[in-house]
């Protein structure tokens, strides 16, 4: 699942000579697209033009599937130019009240955490060799899109909207999709559906 | 017109131009005034009536500690040192340190929250968690994006963390609202763990322990004896 964020009536993050990030995040998907369609997968995007689908909506596309993987792409407005972070959710609580083979929406991450963590620390890995100071690990933060998202699952924010020359960004994209692509292959041997309680998904 | 009450109208003009050159330029003053102080955003005039916190001036001013950015670009926090009268009430210490938080560090550059953001209102429940109550410019006005939104949050945590051990857990409101997020990425649906050491936390998924960052200056860092990352940690349930 290929998330680009924001759309519509949501610019995201926005830059210098009106550039936004719900455009730029649109174009990097197309490539992160063909390197992982490159590599055997199949790719279901969140959108793919100028909508603006709810968080849900994105999660529910994503849930609806069986053994994805999600990637959601942001561009930042700060941080350092020419370098990418990913970032996975913060520890949610055990879930003692889910029903037998059920996950409550808004854990829906929960089960996955492990395998968002394992993907995260293997995409960043990937992306610090192509892009010079970025963290060498996946980041923790409270991503609203992640937490009801039930699959592995990763956001990847490029740095940033304030460079002066969009062509700056376009040049990353290339090594963008190639560290999402490969860091994805590399996870799926490694990906076993978790077992949730009372059940299998 | 007799030549008498000719003199006694050009004297009644003649005032009344005095007194015009005199009034004028004080009404021009005062409209200007008046325009300044109307351009003065809403959240200014709140800041100014919210700030006023009652301080026993005989207050001890002690050492707090306040997490601005770093400077390098990087989602990083450094400690500064501010002599504050603190005072010995969480609930008054918290409005204390978060309002001097607000106002900025000397360079404005290394700012981790909008200049025009304003605590309206800080609680502490019994349990341990704040509710602090922004006004909408932290929304509005925090750049939008992972790195810069849980810097705010990372800011207000680790200052409240340092400087009020009675804060176990942090809930965000904007303007008394609970809101899905804070500029479009950062969750502010759940608590953002804050005082580690004394609170229970769920048991964190296996594989999450991996260093994201450097212990002690990193924004993804709480206590030393927290996995990095996991600053202000999201909590769903309290």
């Amino acid at each position: 699942m290929l998330d680009p964020a924001h759309g519509g009536t949501d610019p995201g993050a926005r830059g210098t000579g009106g550039m936004r990030e719900s455009e730029i995040v649109l174009d990097f998907a197309a490539q992160v697209r063909r390197a992982l369609e490159s590599q055997g997968f199949q790719v279901i995007q969140t959108r793919q033009g100028n909508q603006n689908p709810s968080f849900d909506d994105r999660s529910a596309i994503a849930n609806a599937q069986n053994g994805a993987v999600f990637v959601t792409l942001h561009i930042a407005s700060t941080g350092l130019p020419g370098t990418a972070r990913v970032y996975v959710n913060t520890d949610l609580p055990a879930m003692t009240d889910a029903a037998a083979g059920l996950i409550p929406w808004d854990r829906a991450q929960t089960p996955f955490q492990a395998l968002s963590r394992r993907l995260g620390d293997l995409v960043q890995a990937l992306l610090a060799q192509r892009f010079k100071g970025s963290p060498s690990a996946a980041q923790t933060a409270a991503v609203r899109q992640l937490r009801t998202t039930a699959a592995p699952a990763i956001a990847v924010e490029v740095s940033s909207v304030v460079v002066e020359d969009r062509a700056d960004l376009d040049r990353m994209a290339p090594g963008v999709a190639d560290a999402i692509a490969a860091g994805v292959a590399e996870f799926r041997p490694s990906y076993v559906v978790p077992t949730i309680a009372g059940g299998t998904r | 017109m007799t030549p008498r009450w000719r003199n006694r109208l050009l004297a009644a003009l003649a005032l009344a131009v005095i007194v015009g050159a005199i009034y004028l330029p004080i009404l021009r003053r005062r409209l200007q005034l008046a325009a300044k102080l109307q351009q003065q955003t809403t959240e200014q005039a709140r800041r100014e009536l919210t700030q006023a916190i009652p301080v026993n001036p005989g207050e001890p001013r002690v050492k707090a500690k306040l997490f601005w950015a770093s400077g390098n670009g990087d989602g990083t926090l450094v400690e500064s040192i501010a002599e504050l009268p603190l005072s010995s009430d969480p609930v008054l210490s918290s409005k204390q340190v978060l309002n001097t938080l607000l106002a900025g560090p000397v360079n404005s550059d290394l700012r981790t929250l909008p200049p025009d953001a304003v605590l309206l209102a800080f609680y502490l429940l019994p349990n341990g968690t704040a509710i602090a109550d922004f006004s909408e410019a932290l929304a509005t006005a925090t750049p939008s994006g992972i790195q810069s939104e849980q810097l705010a949050v990372d800011s207000i945590a680790r200052t409240l963390e340092a400087n009020v051990p009675k804060v176990q857990r942090l809930k965000i409101l904007i303007h008394g609202q609970e809101v899905e997020t804070l500029a479009g990425h950062l969750d502010l649906m759940g608590t953002f763990l804050v005082n580690t050491k004394a609170v229970q936390v769920a048991p964190a998924a296996p594989a999450a322990a991996a260093p994201a960052t450097k212990p002690g200056l990193r924004s993804g860092t709480l206590t030393p004896d927290k996995g990095p990352g996991k600053l202000a940690q999201a909590e769903r349930n309290l």
